[in-house]
């Protein structure tokens, strides 16, 4: 007992040889493999999240090639190029490990590593006033889990899945499909691929409420945090509470699949409908997961170039938890073909519905913040509008789905497609770009071109626009989802779609080439590029900010308020 | 000493290999559960004992292409089914105009505050953070547009789920990886089993390409129908969007709702459940045809109207019975 | 901030185990998946799932050795033990949820059963779904016997509810600075831990009814099992508080390793009182008792 460490309050010295200097780096290897500095790690998981939009963009072109015309045109040689055997359910199947793939892939490895792990590691703390995270060591685990998890579901590509190689149960893994329907290891891969990667955002979820709570800078309350931490702590909570239904119902999988139980296998008793409850109790507040960090950034962001500070603030934070505790309960609105009975079904269209008004709030509140301000339209600025129309396009659409009766015939067709991707592929990658371009001179220290930034804007913009928006005509007429061939009468809009993918493919070189243009070549950035708009605390830093920031904490004092974070005399 | 021979067994099934158990025993195939034929006199006496598939019209029960209608090719097919004309009227008339106003109006807000409040403009930005009256305002005004909403959308659900009559006619549709499986439990258990048809033959017989199939689900138009689907190995679902129909197919269960078609003719419609490799391929094509000439069709399979004496065997195989159907029925 | 550290943040120096631990769960999972096929894999691939396994176990202890290390170096500030108390609090949430996801099902298929028969010589199910003269729908398949929740079941219960009184009695000791009652009421929870993890093994060896086959028995034993794994999670949990109380560690100010076992201890408790409750008693209400 002699021998603890009795009441001690402070440090002892060498617990801190690393960092006399707040810049002193690690070397290169314990730098980059074993972080444990939130920033470091922020920037791996932005890395990690573009190869991942590569691969899972690359794939989407393949599958609107594929869709360009009807018939099968290009599956077999795919088929055989991932080792398949040369005949046409083989080539069918790979449709299927193509969309599942990048259904999974964009989920999970792309928007949730950059929002939350990319933009959230890096952000949280800065906007916070803190030196790190809560659990540095942890949250380098978080990261690695999900490189890990990637790696799972890349060798379920190359093993046997059923009709072929590759898990194609699509993104939501429904059983039977999933079990009896595909033998061979593919689906086992996948299915730990998420429990790998679902493993990694709870760490990550712990990480940042922990941080969220605890380590604010004096002075700091909830109600003068900045909205992107608001949305960041939401988020965390949806993580950590829905992430864990899954691994249980994915478990149950495994184990329908390899040790005889009948959780989802009617022979049992069994009940593949208790699989999409379960799923869905995830993968419904995932959907928010994948948004409110969007929403947070696309507030910062607004107000910044508004030069005025958030409208409703307290309604924005609170809009954003209403949102979070009602996409709780509302998860059948996927499901309204299954079977459920009429009073259940009514229930969900109620209050799925009711999402709109908090919904509504936060759109109102962005335009509000823009009324009367004096605009300047920045890349981040510009993307943040899109963000607006376009998110308020997919989710009105989400409103004509929620009406469980309407659902009876826009389920699992186009319409339902077009209706994410305006969310997803126009609501959070509008929000990541955004976000991206307003923090990229900070993270890097350089300014990216404003002119390709803008390029990248309208031919985005227009690009995503032509693929999506015909798919909505194509639902209505009747096109079912997850089919690699169709019938004639669709190849005109499918056709459309397809340009614009090629001019949204063209477009993101722009982005490419900005990025390689502001790190080799981009003007240094200032600690505040965006001027007197930018309030939040990473603003006061240098660009990009210390090894180690804040090691005298910030103070916020009762005269700042949570728009303006600045210290009097900066 | 039962209770000692159980309690070997388990010690045994216990060191059983862990996954024999269920993985072998697939789902005992569904077998018929409401046999009980519905006490009914009404069908008219069948007129011929013939069938021949109907021609289906173009732009009715199916996707219509640019190319012929631009206009009906960006909105929902005709419906032939009274829950899909009420259907159809709350998306027209209600759903579309009140989502195109929403992003309308977003779009002319944003845009009216990039022509009024850009740097040029309004070089000084003003401080405003409240104001209680709006945000009372668009938080109300949304409700109340949900609640205009849900009225329609309520009603629409307590009329899809509206219980079939006691003497609606039974279709129940199996699906299979991949094709359906129709069966006719009031006419003498009919079994059509439905296969895709491959597009040059779907052709030749001036049917759209992959969702025209062999053996048509034929049902009465203008009479309740009710629908059952189940499915024997992955969930499918039985789709048609002209007639507002959509129900998945999940193995162990058996779901049911209620169907009217108000008219005769042929309905396609897709399977709408991943279900593997050939999911595009199962469509399904309902053909729907006056009362007597169903009875008609019925005797052409060897089945029997509900009410009339079993007198030919039931279930004669269908494939043969509708391959030996001579010409023209109506 | 011209490097003067001002906080009482903890500041982590690189650490490798991170890497090392994701990659050996990578490791650990595609192995297992490898041997559930070991027709494509041959049987000795399993291999790869223990090598997993190993780097694992490894990257726990060399984890937590840090951590005692850190905690004895004083790192673990206030603030920092802080921080300790929420990421338990809200790791032991997400927990509830995992358990949320295996009673739902549970709930499922006792609230909504399918007819079922159970053949206990051969252990097999059948389904009687949609067959006519099919017996009523039951939760637990006609011809199956459940175990008797007043028996074995309930002595766990008061094993399991006796060492939560146990690891308080530790704790209290603790606080008051008695190690020897720490280390009395450690043991007892620790030896309670183990009797109950016994006697769950037993149960399962002597079960009625074997693993999987049918929703009854896939429920039980998943739910059951889990919680039977939590147990040893929790049991080696303790036993590593008790191992640091002899070599001297925790004080009565600062034992938080101690309390996030303690409290990991009494969810785990709290789990089996929920299965105690709902599974053996309620879902066996009305069965034949083995
Ligand atoms: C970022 C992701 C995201 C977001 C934010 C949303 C938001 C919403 N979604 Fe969406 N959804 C998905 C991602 C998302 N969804 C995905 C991935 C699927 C398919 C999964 C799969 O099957 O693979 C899906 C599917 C899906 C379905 C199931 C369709 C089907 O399979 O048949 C439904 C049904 O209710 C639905 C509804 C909604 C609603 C009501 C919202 C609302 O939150 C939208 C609220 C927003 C607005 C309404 C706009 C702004 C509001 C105003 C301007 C105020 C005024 C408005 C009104 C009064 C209406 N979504
Ligand atoms: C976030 C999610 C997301 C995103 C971004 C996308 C993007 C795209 N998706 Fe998809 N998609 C899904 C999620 C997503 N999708 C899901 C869940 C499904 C359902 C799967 C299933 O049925 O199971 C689906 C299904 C799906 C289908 C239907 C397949 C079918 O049903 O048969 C189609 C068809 O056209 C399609 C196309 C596309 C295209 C052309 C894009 C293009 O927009 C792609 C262009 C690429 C990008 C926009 C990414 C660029 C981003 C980066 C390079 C990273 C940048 C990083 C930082 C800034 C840090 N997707
Ligand atoms: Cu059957 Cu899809
Ligand atoms: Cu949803």
């Amino acid at each position: 007992m002699a021998t603890t460490a009795e009441g001690f309050d402070a440090h002892h010295d060498y617990g801190h040889d690393a960092h006399d200097h707040a810049d002193h780096k690690p070397g290169f290897f314990a730098r980059w493999f074993m972080s444990t500095n939130h920033k470091d790690i922020g920037t791996m998981y932005l890395i990690f999240a573009i190869i991942a939009g590569i691969v899972g963009g690359a794939i989407s072109g393949i599958m609107r090639v594929e869709l360009a015309e009807p018939g099968i045109q290009y599956l077999q040689w795919w088929a055989q190029f991932m080792g398949g055997a040369n005949d046409i359910n083989t080539a069918l199947h790979m449709w299927n490990v193509f969309i599942t793939a990048h259904g999974l892939i964009m989920v999970f490895f792309m928007v949730m590593p950059a929002m939350i792990g990319g933009f959230g590691n890096w952000f949280v703390p800065l906007m916070i006033g803190a030196p790190d995270m809560a659990f540095p060591r942890m949250n380098n685990v978080s990261f690695w889990l999900t490189v890990a998890g990637f790696f799972s579901l890349l060798f379920s590509l190359f093993v046997p899945g059923g009709t072929g190689p590759g898990a194609g149960t699509g993104w939501t893994v429904y059983a039977p499909l999933s079990t009896s329907g595909s033998v061979g290891p593919a689906v086992d891969f996948a299915i730990f691929s998420l429990h790998l990667s679902g493993a990694g955002s709870i760490l990550g979820a712990t990480n940042f409420i922990t941080t969220i709570f605890n380590m604010r800078a004096p002075g700091m309350t909830l109600h003068k945090m900045p909205l992107f931490v608001w949305s960041v702590l939401v988020t965390a909570f949806l993580l950590l509470l829905a992430l864990p239904v899954l691994a249980a119902a994915i478990t149950m999988l495994l184990t329908d699949r390899n040790f005889g139980t009948t959780f989802f296998n009617p022979a049992g008793g069994g009940d593949p409908v208790l699989y999409q409850h379960l799923f869905w109790f995830f993968g419904h507040p995932e959907v928010y997961i994948m948004i409110l960090p969007g929403f947070g950034m696309i507030s910062q962001i607004i107000a910044t170039f508004s030069k005025k500070p958030v409208f409703g603030y307290l309604g924005m934070a609170y809009a954003m938890v209403a949102i979070g505790v009602v996409g709780f309960i509302v998860w059948a609105h996927h499901m309204y073909t299954v079977g459920l009975d009429v009073n259940t079904k009514m229930y969900f269209t109620a209050a799925t519905m009711v999402i709109a008004v908090p919904t509504g709030v936060k759109i109102f509140s962005w335009i509000a913040t823009m009324w009367g301000g004096s605009l300047s339209f920045k890349s981040p600025m510009v993307w943040s509008m899109g963000f607006i129309f376009l998110f308020t396009v997919g989710g009105v659409t989400g409103v004509v789905l929620a009406n469980g009766g309407i659902d009876d015939n826009l389920h699992d067709t186009y319409y339902v497609v077009a209706h994410f991707h305006y969310v997803l592929s126009m609501g959070a990658v509008f929000s990541m770009f955004a976000g991206f371009y307003y923090w990229f001179p900070k993270m890097s220290g350089r300014m990216h071109s404003e002119l390709l930034s803008h390029i990248h804007f309208w031919t985005f913009f227009v690009g995503v626009n032509v693929i999506f928006f015909p798919q909505h005509f194509l639902g209505m007429q009747g096109m079912p989802r997850r089919y690699p061939d169709y019938a004639e009468a669709f190849t005109f809009w499918h056709q459309v779609s397809t340009y614009g993918y090629y001019i949204m493919a063209g477009s993101m070189i722009f982005f490419f080439v900005n990025i390689a243009y502001a790190l080799l070549a981009g003007k240094k950035a200032a600690a505040n590029p965006w001027g007197e708009g930018a309030t939040t605390l990473e603003w006061t830093l240098p660009s990009p900010p210390p090894y180690h920031q804040f090691e005298t904490l910030p103070v916020i004092t009762d005269s700042m308020d949570y728009h303006d974070h600045r210290p009097a005399t900066a | 000493m039962k209770k000692a021979l159980l309690a070997l067994a388990a010690g045994l099934s216990v060191l059983a290999p862990m996954n024999v158990a269920a993985q072998d025993s697939v789902p005992a195939a569904p077998v018929a559960v409401d046999a009980a034929p519905a006490a009914e006199a009404a069908a008219p006496a069948p007129a011929a004992s013939t069938y021949t598939p109907m021609a289906p019209t173009k732009g009715k029960g199916m996707p219509t292409s640019f190319e012929d209608d631009a206009a009906k090719s960006i909105t929902f097919q005709d419906q032939y089914s009274d829950n899909g004309e009420y259907a159809l009227w709350m998306h027209d008339r209600i759903l579309m105009p009140v989502i195109t106003i929403i992003s309308l109006l977003v779009l002319g807000l944003l845009l009216y505050v990039v022509a009024r409040f850009n740097r040029a403009r309004n070089p000084v930005a003003s401080r405003t953070t409240h104001n209680t009256a709006i945000e009372v305002i668009w938080t109300i005004v949304p409700v109340i547009i949900l609640v205009i909403i849900a009225v329609p959308s309520i009603t629409l659900l307590a009329r899809q789920y509206e219980t079939p009559p006691a003497d609606a006619v039974t279709i129940k549709a199996t699906g299979y990886q991949w094709y359906w499986g129709y069966e006719y439990p009031d006419h003498g258990g009919i079994e059509v089993i439905s296969n895709m048809l491959d597009e040059g033959e779907a052709v030749r017989r001036g049917e759209p390409g992959q969702l025209a199939v062999d053996k048509r689900m034929v049902v009465p138009a203008g009479v309740p129908l009710r629908i059952q689907t189940t499915a024997s190995d992955v969930i499918h679902a039985f789709a048609v969007p002209s007639l507002w129909f959509k129900m998945d197919a999940v193995p162990g269960r058996l779901n049911e709702k209620l169907l009217t078609i108000k008219e005769p003719g042929v309905y396609y419609g897709q399977c709408s459940e991943l279900c593997g490799a050939r999911h595009a391929y199962m469509p399904i094509a309902v053909e729907a045809l006056p009362p007597a000439e169903f009875a008609a069709w019925v005797k052409a399979q060897g089945g029997t109207m509900p009410g009339e004496e079993a007198a030919a065997p039931a279930a004669a195989p269908a494939d043969a019975a509708a391959a030996a159907a001579p010409a023209a029925a109506s | 901030m011209a490097g003067k550290v001002n906080h009482e943040y903890h500041i982590l120096e690189p650490d490798i185990w991170p890497l090392v631990g994701s990659f050996s769960a990578l490791t650990f999972t595609s192995g297992m998946v490898l041997s559930f096929h070991p027709d494509l894999f041959g049987s000795a691939a399993s291999i790869v799932m223990w090598a997993g396994l190993a780097g694992l176990i490894a990257t726990f202890f060399m984890w937590f050795k840090n951590i005692v290390v850190e905690a004895e170096r004083g790192d673990h500030t206030p603030v920092v033990q802080l921080h300790m108390r929420y990421g338990m609090i809200l790791f032991i949430a997400s927990e509830v949820m995992f358990f949320v996801g295996w009673f739902w099902s549970f709930f499922d298929f006792a609230l909504f059963p399918t007819a079922l028969t159970y053949d206990a010589v051969a252990g097999t199910t059948t389904s009687l779904f949609g067959q006519e003269g099919a017996p009523a729908a039951a939760f637990i398949p006609t011809g199956m016997e459940v175990l008797d929740p007043f028996a074995l079941p309930l002595l766990n219960t008061l094993i399991l509810l006796c060492s939560g009184t146990t690891v308080t009695w530790a704790h209290h000791s603790l606080i008051h600075g008695d190690r020897q009652g720490l280390k009395q009421g450690l043991w007892a929870t620790i030896a309670l831990g183990a009797l109950f993890s016994c006697i769950q093994a037993y149960e399962y060896a002597a079960a009625p009814f074997g693993f999987g086959g049918n929703t009854y028995s896939s429920a039980f034993y998943m739910a059951t099992g889990f919680h039977g794994f939590h147990v040893l999670v929790g049991t080696i949990f303790l036993g590593v508080c008790l191992y640091r109380t002899y070599l001297g560690h925790f004080t009565p100010r600062q034992h938080f390793g101690f309390e996030a076992a303690a409290w990991y201890w009494h969810f785990v408790d709290v789990v089996w009182l929920f299965l105690f409750v709902a599974i053996y008693v309620w879902g066996g209400w009305g069965a034949e008792f083995h």
